[in-house]
């Protein structure tokens, strides 16, 4: 019960800072919109081709957009020792981790879900494509806070090489952009494709708290 | 009661400490000073198993610490040398979350007393990022009689800190060992507590 109470209070103070810190959310949507405006005038007027290649150049956008993110998210809490007096009430890493993800899935990604409607409005994507690709953001994106806690917790003690984080999480992420992208070529039967992205979603959320609170447990030590 | 036992600690096969043995009982306060770089940081971060010792045993009340971790730590208020309060949350939000965090059962007006005692109710919806560096400090050291713990292990307590806050401080420190607490710090100040016993670190 009192664990209960202690993870809602983590949640609690999760949600304070990013109301905090709205001013990010809304730049990294700026980011994403503007690199969609730049694409659509470097491609030109073409219609179709714009139809063609709109979603694939949605969810690589969306790709780069979360990792710009990235170093914040242990960055703070370690370097104040938060981590460790959380831990110090009971709270074990691993499921400091876990939450961790869960708010930068709730609090990082999901406000996306919001811009791809419009995003896709200016591709002029067919609407079942929009639906296709809300649904596999919605299993994508947690994917990807699960990459984004483990590269941010492995480059925490690492201070001069920033893009390294990033190059993790993209290397990673080819296997969600080839199911994400897929399911709108094989009309027929979908469902299967939907089915191993939850699969690869449901492997990384078991990985990657153990690995990350690892990672931190490390580098807790070596500061 | 704290056992440290025989305590070692290297770090990349480099020496830091070498068989430290201390034994704190109720009521006890314990300075540990020493040069720059001495270890006086390391040591407090091994009692607490944040860094961990290849050698020598740690002992909370009969039992090994490192059996059963949580226990120990259920009982211990860490204030380490920087700041660990979130400088984007206001001076009021940090410190209901170390007051539920650490189930207190303090009331809200104690702790708001508490923030008038060290000059800091005024700045109770203000971002701990526009304090200054002892106000930041004072906000720190309010989470001793916040948490309500028995084992305080301090590191630095005295920086940044005006005469007033220091004084403050000290009659907190004996007023913590007078109710049986038990205080260990590590700080270049000297104070003035009648009960301090000194650890010298080389």
């Amino acid at each position: 019960m009192i664990l209960i109470k202690k993870i809602f209070l983590f949640f609690k103070r999760e949600s304070k800072l990013f109301y905090r810190n709205i001013v990010d959310l809304f730049s990294n949507i700026l980011f994403f919109f503007l690199s969609i405006f730049i694409f659509v005038f470097a491609l030109g007027t073409d219609e179709q081709l714009l139809k063609s290649i709109g979603l694939g150049i949605i969810w690589s956008l969306l790709l780069l957009s979360s990792t710009l993110s990235l170093r914040r998210f242990y960055e703070e809490d370690f370097n104040n020792g938060v981590l460790i007096i959380i831990h110090m009430r009971g709270i074990s890493y691993e499921l400091i981790v876990f939450l961790k993800i869960l708010s930068h899935f709730l609090f990082v990604q999901m406000p996306f879900l919001i811009s791809i409607p419009v995003a896709s409005l200016l591709f002029n994507l067919p609407i079942y494509e929009v639906y296709n690709l809300m649904i596999t953001f919605i299993i994508g994106s947690l994917i990807l806070s699960c990459l984004s806690s483990m590269s941010a917790s492995m480059n925490l003690l690492n201070k001069a090489n920033f893009s390294i984080g990033g190059i993790i999480v993209l290397l990673f992420s080819i296997p969600i952009i080839i199911f994400s992208v897929g399911i709108n070529e094989i009309e027929s039967d979908y469902k299967s494709l939907i089915n191993i992205l939850i699969g690869i979603a449901l492997i990384f959320l078991g990985i990657s708290p153990w690995a990350s609170a690892s990672f931190l447990k490390l580098a807790i030590r070596n500061k | 009661m704290l056992l440290i036992n025989n305590l070692s600690f290297f770090r990349n096969d480099n020496l830091i400490f070498e068989n430290v043995n201390v034994s704190l009982s109720n009521g006890q306060v314990i300075q540990i000073r020493g040069k720059n770089g001495s270890g006086k940081t390391t040591f407090l971060k091994v009692i607490l198993n944040i860094l961990i010792s290849k050698t020598g045993e740690i002992f909370w009340e009969g039992q090994n610490i490192k059996k059963n971790i949580f226990k120990f730590y259920n009982q211990v208020t860490y204030i380490a040398d920087h700041n660990t309060s979130s400088r984007k949350l206001s001076v009021l939000d940090n410190i209901k979350f170390w007051k539920e965090l650490s189930s207190s059962n303090l009331s809200d007006d104690d702790s708001l007393l508490l923030l008038e005692t060290f000059n800091l109710k005024k700045y109770l919806n203000v971002e701990t990022m526009y304090l200054s560096s002892g106000e930041i400090k004072k906000l720190e050291l309010l989470r001793l009689v916040l948490e309500q713990k028995k084992l305080w292990i301090l590191d630095e307590p005295y920086n940044h800190l005006d005469d007033l806050s220091t004084e403050i401080l000290n009659q907190t420190f004996v007023d913590h060992i007078n109710n049986d607490g038990i205080i260990l710090f590590a700080s270049h100040y000297n104070p003035v507590i009648s009960k301090l016993e000194i650890l010298e670190f080389n």
